[in-house]
């Protein structure tokens, strides 16, 4: 049992890691700092709603420090940061709630990612003139939200049933 | 067990249970693998770095060519930009210093220099100035000797009528066309003599000098964008008064846009034209709008046209795109100094050139190709 | 997807909108309001200026030369200087950010700073 749990794991880190390897080799080119389809958190979903919130946070934290070490530098690594915890903090307390679907979590998740790294940004480069982005950054995060959420339940309902194994 | 629960517990159990595992060492397999692509591909994608830290920044020198030089780029920090913008003008002020005609710089030898010993002596110069004369000797051909270096005789006449006129515009006078012809008798360029196994340069003439004010800052902005290219600099643009070069273009793709300035200053409009430019290429304008003074009410810019020896005033201003900005100052100059019905052959049977001709009325003639540039 | 994500998806489209009339009434009021002129001498700041209220500012240097900028209208220009060149006074006036007029003779940069962005990234003089 252990060892099927640990191999999800892995497998949805690297899958989490490939996804941003994909989304950083197809950068949105929109104009606005910050705007990213979030495909990772496809993988990311997958494991809160299979798995439970600690092995989705793990996943989560992991994921940023591989793609930090590999693509990019400290200050991106800690925007990453700042958008993950955000985005994960809300979306553990929007699944707590049961009020929403795997898709209403995802959008969540996507919104908050990016509004987290804006914030950041903005408290580290002591800028306000970042709030302008906040609204199409808000878009962006709910339309990619659906779509990852939508995927994200076929794959879910997919794989439900093997997942009492875990 | 502390850890349990945090990444590194994960990864500890991972690493330590794959030994027996096939699955889980498939998998950190895999994850090698990634990471061995990712590394080896990183190379070609280093230069995107992160798109969305990149600030724009904008550096202004003024103590180059005396000109103002702006330099535009995009870096995490300022501090980096910084870096970049002052490698290019350590490299523009060594240009500036070679090719200087008024003043002297310990142990350079400079044009001054070569100007001084007219008549005297080769003198041994850089062999950026040698590039540059060779380069000036081209343009001079291209051109048919519209544009001539050897000219500094008459421009230097112009240039103190020009300046005695500004500063007292009450008495500004036209230099006697005697004093300008006498002084032409001493522009022949075959006088200007190139040693280049020896690096020395020698004016035969003792009556001629060297202005180089056509040629010079096209011809450094050309070789300080190549060292910038070759330094790995992206996205970047580089106005040296007026002659804009670019790398790229904007951070997110789009391409850099340029205003053509307005020929008539007193107009609200501030460009006559925007343009966006390709990788590579150069934008530079010549007219009548800024250096020049007033003699009875007429206008006399600085741009002496070789054959009249006079201020050419057929057009307000001239612009140029081309691909070289060496080029591109020398021939916005000759275009000036030429008719429209001269300038637009030698414009349309040159490959990569594209020109602009404003009247001092606002009425606009194109090149062929120029109107594919144009925004707006 | 339940009811309750479509609400989701409605009231966060709503903020967005929400929020972009917001931040652009903001900006109005504020970037216009803030922009500067602001005045260099051999590289120093010798003075900044707000870009809304007309004036005219003699700058006065060491060696008794001195350029005068004006500024009207949201427009800032040098309308006269002691430069043997008067370049700074034939180029046109200037409004957006990063915009300047140089005096070199008097190493004196005039620019403005935190104004409306500019569509272009440079211009030929």
């Amino acid at each position: 049992m252990k060892t099927k749990k640990i191999t999800l794991i892995g497998l949805l880190i690297a899958l989490a890691f490939v996804l941003s390897y994909v989304e950083f080799l197809l950068p949105l080119s929109i104009g606005i700092p910050g705007a990213k389809i979030g495909l990772a958190n496809l993988a990311i979903m997958v494991a809160l709603f299979l798995l439970g919130w600690q092995e989705a946070l793990m996943l989560s934290i992991v994921r940023v420090i591989l793609v930090g070490f590999t693509f990019g530098n400290m200050a991106m690594m800690m925007y990453s940061l700042a958008g993950a915890a955000l985005s994960f903090a809300a979306m553990l307390i929007a699944k707590k709630t049961k009020k929403f679907s795997i898709t209403g979590v995802s959008v969540i998740g996507g919104v908050f990612h990016n509004v987290g790294q804006i914030l950041v940004a903005m408290a580290v480069l002591e800028t306000e003139q970042l709030i302008y982005y906040l609204p199409f950054l808000i878009v962006i995060g709910t339309i990619s939200g659906i779509v990852i959420g939508i995927i994200a339940s076929m794959i879910h309902k997919r794989i439900k049933g093997i997942s009492n194994l875990f | 067990m502390l850890l349990q629960g945090t990444p590194c517990f994960y990864l500890v159990v991972l690493i330590g249970e794959y030994m027996s595992k096939g699955k889980v060492l498939g998998v950190i397999l895999i994850i090698l693998l990634i990471v061995f692509i990712v590394f080896t591909r990183k190379g070609l994608f280093g230069k995107g770095d992160v798109a969305e830290e990149q600030n724009r920044y904008t550096a202004t020198f003024i103590d180059i060519f005396d000109t103002r030089t702006e330099i535009v780029g995009y870096a995490p920090t300022e501090d980096e930009f910084s870096k970049k913008a002052t490698a290019l003008r350590e490299e523009l002020i060594n240009y500036n210093n070679l090719y200087d005609i008024y003043n002297d710089y310990e142990g350079v030898n400079n044009i001054k220099t070569i100007n001084d010993n007219a008549g005297v002596q080769p003198v041994v110069v850089d062999e950026k100035i040698i590039d540059l004369l060779k380069f000036s000797k081209e343009m001079y051909a291209a051109t048919d000797g519209r544009v001539n270096i050897a000219m500094g005789s008459v421009l230097s006449i112009w240039h103190r009528y020009r300046e005695a006129g500004v500063d007292d515009p009450e008495n500004a006078k036209l230099p006697p066309i005697e004093d300008l012809k006498a002084a032409a008798e001493h522009t022949d360029i075959e006088n200007l003599i190139i040693d280049e196994t020896a690096k020395t340069v020698y004016l035969q003439d003792p009556e001629m000098s060297l202005d180089v004010g056509s040629t010079a800052k096209g011809y450094a902005a050309q070789k300080t964008m190549e060292f910038a290219r070759a330094q790995g600099y992206s996205n970047m643009l580089l106005s040296l008064g007026g002659n804009i070069a670019g790398i790229d273009g904007r951070i997110d793709g789009t391409p850099f846009r340029l205003g053509i300035q307005n020929p008539d200053m007193d107009s609200d409009v501030d460009y006559i034209k925007k343009v966006d430019i390709k990788d590579g290429q150069c934008v530079v304008s010549s007219g009548d709008y800024q250096r020049y003074y007033e003699v009875d009410g007429k206008r006399y810019c600085h741009i002496i046209n070789p054959d009249t020896l006079f201020p050419s005033d057929t057009f307000a201003q001239v612009s140029i795109i081309t691909d070289d900005s060496g080029m591109a100052d020398a021939f916005s100059t000759a275009l000036y100094n030429m008719t429209i019905e001269d300038g637009l052959e030698f414009v349309n049977t040159n490959d990569n050139i594209e020109a602009m001709w404003v009247y001092a009325d606002g009425s606009i003639v194109y090149s062929d190709n120029f109107e594919q540039y144009l925004v707006d | 997807m339940k009811r309750n994500d479509i609400i989701l998806i409605a009231v966060l489209l709503v903020v967005s909108i929400g929020l972009l009339i917001g931040v652009n009434i903001y900006r109005k009021n504020n970037t216009s309001g803030s922009a500067k002129v602001e005045v260099t001498v051999d590289g120093k700041v010798y003075g900044t200026y707000p870009l809304d209220e007309d004036r005219q500012e003699r700058i006065e240097l060491a060696d008794g030369s001195y350029n005068i900028l004006k500024i009207s209208d949201g427009k800032a220009s040098v309308i006269e200087a002691s430069c043997p060149d008067k370049i700074c006074v034939n180029t046109a006036d200037i409004h957006y950010t990063d915009e300047t007029i140089v005096c070199l003779p008097n190493k004196v940069v005039v620019k403005i700073v935190n104004g409306e962005e500019n569509d272009v990234d440079g211009m030929t003089r």
